[in-house]
């Protein structure tokens, strides 16, 4: 049902941005960073589904709180002269990477938990044959 | 199904739609932006391009400044061209003056030689005339019109006219010459060896006029070389 979603959600998003007037390239940079951020966000909510410890206003709240304050973070940092943005990028796409060897190890563990699973059974029923 | 799953399962549909839009908003703006045009580089790279275009102007002016020291050599080899080409008209003229080929006036003498019934003025009076007056320094010298350039004869034709340049002259016979009126006046009329006293004597009529104005006309042939070289 969630997979669903998630499809309609992609088809129906790349629809309209396929269809909404661009934005001007001053601010492109901002929206790249809450992409990232999103994107970050996503991956952390994955990775509490596949833990069971998933909660919608956690995932919510930080879907949209990460976006905002990376873009106020790199209006700072255009402010004050500094690359913040950077900062930004270096946290959410190690945080990503390390959601994503969460979610990696998870599904690696259940798929070799089912081999093992599945040689038991066999060797088990040979010996109800013989 | 449960009341929260369905709730939990639009509001991810909705973020994901949001996330995807904003991803390919994102994608379209970038593919459509002109990277290189000056309204959407950015700081950094504007600096760099103001920077080039500084070191550019100062080489643009480095190069006009050569082109105006350029421009200013020609301009002089211009101006001592055309003093050159002054030189030269100065030149062509006086070489012009020299050989017959521009009208000449100036003070002189005309002498006026007419047949009498007794004597016949022949080419031989003209010839000495000519060689009198070129001793006495005349410049120019025209016999009824006709140019005494360097290849000029005199000669006559059957005794009937003198042929001058090739044109036949009857009398009487108007010989100008432009030189020191005094010199030219004294040479003609030494008292018994002069050419007038010498003349008379022949018989022959001959007259000297003193004029402070002649003018003596150009020479209307060809003047051309073909052997000498």
């Amino acid at each position: 049902m969630i997979i669903i979603a998630i499809v309609i959600g992609c088809v129906l998003g790349a629809i309209i941005g396929l269809n909404a007037p661009t934005i001007s390239y001053t601010y492109s940079g901002y929206l790249a960073i809450a992409i990232v951020a999103a994107l970050d966000s996503v991956f952390g909510g994955l990775t509490s589904v596949l833990k069971g410890n998933f909660n919608l206003k956690i995932f919510l709240s930080g879907f949209f709180g990460n976006a905002i304050l990376s873009m106020l973070l790199t209006w700072l940092g255009v402010k004050l002269n500094v690359d913040i943005y950077l900062a930004a990028i270096v946290v959410f796409v190690g945080r990503m990477f390390t959601n994503l060897a969460i979610i990696r190890r998870y599904y690696i563990e259940k798929w070799s938990k089912k081999e093992v699973k599945e040689e038991i059974k066999n060797e088990n029923e040979k010996k109800t044959m013989g | 199904m449960k009341k929260g799953q369905i709730t939990i399962t639009v509001t991810i549909g909705l973020v994901i739609l949001i996330l995807t839009a904003v991803i390919f908003i994102q994608f379209k703006t970038i593919n459509q932006t002109d990277i290189t045009s000056l309204e959407n580089m950015r700081e950094d790279e504007l600096r760099t391009e103001i920077s080039n275009f500084k070191t550019k102007i100062e080489e643009v002016n480095g190069q006009i400044k050569e082109t105006d020291a350029t421009i200013l050599e020609y301009q002089e080899a211009i101006n001592s061209n055309k003093q050159a080409s002054e030189l030269l008209v100065k030149e062509l003229e006086k070489q012009n003056n020299l050989l017959g080929k521009n009208d000449v006036q100036g003070s002189g003498v005309i002498v006026t030689l007419t047949d009498t019934r007794a004597q016949k003025i022949n080419s031989e009076d003209l010839r000495t005339l000519l060689n009198e007056l070129k001793l006495a320094g005349a410049e120019a010298i025209s016999i009824n019109g006709q140019r005494i350039v360097y290849d000029s004869y005199i000669v006559d034709i059957e005794s009937t006219f003198i042929s001058v340049n090739g044109v036949g002259l009857v009398s009487p016979y108007e010989v100008k010459a432009i030189g020191d009126p005094t010199y030219l006046e004294s040479g003609l009329s030494k008292k018994q060896y002069g050419y007038i006293d010498t003349k008379l004597e022949e018989g022959k009529d001959v007259t000297l006029q003193r004029q402070d104005n002649i003018v003596i006309n150009k020479y209307n042939g060809d003047l051309n070389m073909e052997y000498a070289n």
